[in-house]
């Protein structure tokens, strides 16, 4: 089964929270990806005239995907830009998980973009990283 | 009593329940719910579980509080206000929000409905064109570390010092625009990034600009009304609600991580990882605390610059200043934040999460001007159905920390109420109904209908009721700006 994610009608009322889903690592962070990029606006009509390179390093695997997430909010009011498209490779070796990626975008422009919401932060709350019969799942809620 | 809970729910009065601390192992005072029956029956089962959490926290005093408009939050519910005492007790990001100093703002002026209903639509342009909102957006003001470092610092003085409002609207906001012992040096380079092009920005989610009408008919407390300058006859006022942006956001994401590590040393164990906190004199807690207080300032600077912002738009439509056009402000109050203030069992971190101060007629923390009738409290209610102008009462002082609600809350998710109606559809609704909006987001716009929210006049009436605010009048939209 693909990687997926579904926002959630009935978690965090005031915010905004998905459950991802993938046979892999790599697919669950792919999954959760796609639905912080799709909360802040439509990837389809955003372009990729910006991009930025990203590594984390760690032994948590729930704090890597919190870290980088946390990423897309932070590049989205740092550099002003939204997402069109991330390219991921998440490897582990010693006991210790590393993800290389790169962000791909747009500055924002209200005339050409499908924005949706100022994602304000990636929360703690009810967040979770877990493998379920062969799945990777994450349940996030997003602050906006 | 059936309530989303399985907890015994005491009445104390028609608008005060009662969780006891023999419900919750760990209950170290008695949770306190503000609310009609009716309010309180269809409360979401996060506030009861939530408000009993905070009430387990090291050093809270008298209760732990859950205003009627609380619904679930992170760690505290939005509409929570806990008190702790300064030496035994704690400080929580939680307790705050991560939007620090979401606040409110009201403006004036001497216009009516029927000097503005020409230009509404010119109107609503020029300050959409002005106030930047939604995903993304930046600033007009230019900054850069050293100029931010003085926003933290200085809050909404620092741009009355560049030009950006006047002298007299520092003394009508909550503690002048200003709070004591930020230091800038105790927030991330990450935090500071995300916030230095912000100033001046709405954001999206539940803010927005709001143009409305006073009625003479709604308008409950004359003389009061006459105190804050709301005098009726259709006149038109402005409503800001945004807070301290992503930059806040950053400060609170900070110090959660430094708190959960904290914990740990400091022996203290909580409910819900996002109640992460520190003891308030200790390091963490005091860094925390500075960090903070440097959002709020931002948050109050962001405020302030929207509000030139407003006036100068109001300005090139109507051909007149600001201040010929009587654009003064209200009142600007906190309904996010932490602050150390005395009650009678001494000096308290008083939180409040989703709650306005409402301190009562006397309170020497009131300008002059507001001395005798007490703090104006701005609660905003969907962009519907129009929000209130209340006031604090001596009664908030002693049984709420001072505190009272700070809008409606909501009552149905964001996921489906995008599922219920379209944003050109509700945009479309409201046009007909004499409401024009302009949104940079129409899925963020459907977010907001007001059948989301909780009918702010029952939760205004429940705070009336129990005596912590008093209805001065009733504030009706013309024009709403959201991101």
């Amino acid at each position: 089964m693909p990687a997926f994610f579904h926002f959630l009608d009935d978690v965090a009322l005031a915010d905004l929270a998905f459950d991802a889903e993938g046979d892999s690592v790599q697919g669950v962070f792919e999954a959760a990806s796609q639905a912080v990029m799709e909360a802040m606006a439509d990837p389809k009509t955003v372009g990729a005239t910006w991009e930025r390179r990203v590594e984390h390093t760690g032994a948590d695997l729930a704090e890597l995907l919190f870290d980088w997430l946390s990423d897309f909010v932070y590049w989205k009011d740092a550099a002003g830009v939204v997402f069109s498209r991330a390219v991921i490779a998440v490897t582990q070796a010693g006991g210790q998980w590393t993800l290389a990626a790169t962000l791909i975008g747009e500055p924002v422009n209200q005339a050409t973009q499908v924005l949706r919401n100022d994602v304000k932060g990636v929360t703690k709350h009810l967040y979770r990283l877990y493998q379920d019969n062969g799945r990777w799942r994450a349940r996030v809620v997003l602050d906006v | 009593m059936k309530c989303n809970t399985a907890m015994k729910v005491v009445r104390i009065s028609d608008e005060v329940w009662e969780i006891p601390v023999t419900e919750k192992p760990g209950m170290l005072v008695p949770a306190r719910i503000y609310g009609t029956e009716s309010i309180l029956r269809a409360m979401d089962t996060g506030v009861f579980e939530q408000v009993t959490n905070v009430a387990c926290l090291p050093g809270i005093r008298r209760y732990a509080l859950c205003m009627p408009d609380g619904h679930w939050g992170y760690g505290f519910p939005i509409g929570g206000v806990a008190a702790f005492d300064v030496r035994s007790g704690i400080i929580s990001p939680g307790g705050v929000g991560y939007d620090v100093n979401c606040g409110m703002r009201l403006i004036r002026s001497d216009l009516t409905l029927a000097d503005v209903q020409p230009k509404l639509d010119l109107l609503m342009t020029e300050l959409f064109r002005r106030v930047p909102a939604g995903v993304g957006a930046s600033g007009f003001v230019s900054m850069n570390r050293s100029s931010f470092d003085r926003v933290m610092t200085k809050g909404a003085r620092w741009c009355i010092e560049q030009g950006y409002g006047w002298h007299r609207d520092l003394e009508r906001m909550e503690q002048g625009g200003c709070l004591p012992g930020a230091d800038p040096g105790k927030v991330s380079d990450h935090a500071v990034t995300r916030g230095m092009n912000q100033l001046g920005t709405l954001g999206s989610g539940n803010h927005y600009l709001e143009v409305q009408v006073v009625s003479n008919d709604r308008i409950f407390d004359r003389e009061t009304a006459a105190a804050f300058g709301i005098t009726g006859q259709d006149q038109i006022v402005i409503m800001v609600h945004c807070g301290s942006r992503g930059f806040g956001h950053q400060v609170a994401s900070d110090y959660l991580k430094v708190f959960e590590k904290a914990m740990r040393r400091y022996g203290i164990t909580v409910k819900d990882q996002q109640l992460a906190c520190a003891p308030f004199l200790s390091e963490e807690g005091q860094d925390y605390f500075a960090a903070m207080n440097c959002a709020a300032n931002t948050a109050f600077a962001n405020r302030q610059v929207i509000t030139h912002q407003i006036r100068e738009a109001f300005a090139a439509v109507f051909g007149r200043s600001g201040e010929e056009l009587g654009m003064e402000l209200v009142y600007d109050v906190a309904h996010n934040i932490a602050k150390v203030e005395r009650y009678p069992e001494g000096e308290l971190v008083v939180h409040r999460k989703g709650a306005t101060r409402a301190f009562g007629p006397g309170s020497q923390d009131l300008p002059a001007c507001y001395r005798s009738v007490g703090q104006p409290v701005i609660c905003g209610g969907s962009m519907e159905t129009g929000s209130y102008l209340l006031v604090g009462t001596t009664r908030a002082t002693e049984d709420t920390f001072g505190s009272t609600m700070h809008g409606s809350g909501r009552t149905m998710s964001r996921t489906q109420a995008k599922k219920s109606i379209s944003g050109e559809q509700l945009q479309q609704q409201m046009k007909q109904r004499g409401i024009l909006v302009k949104a940079v987001s129409m899925s963020g716009l459907a977010e907001e209908a007001g059948f989301a929210y909780k009918n702010i006049s029952e939760v205004v009436e429940s705070v009336e009721r129990a005596g912590i605010t008093k209805k001065v009048a009733e504030l009706r939209p013309i024009g709403n700006i959201k991101g």
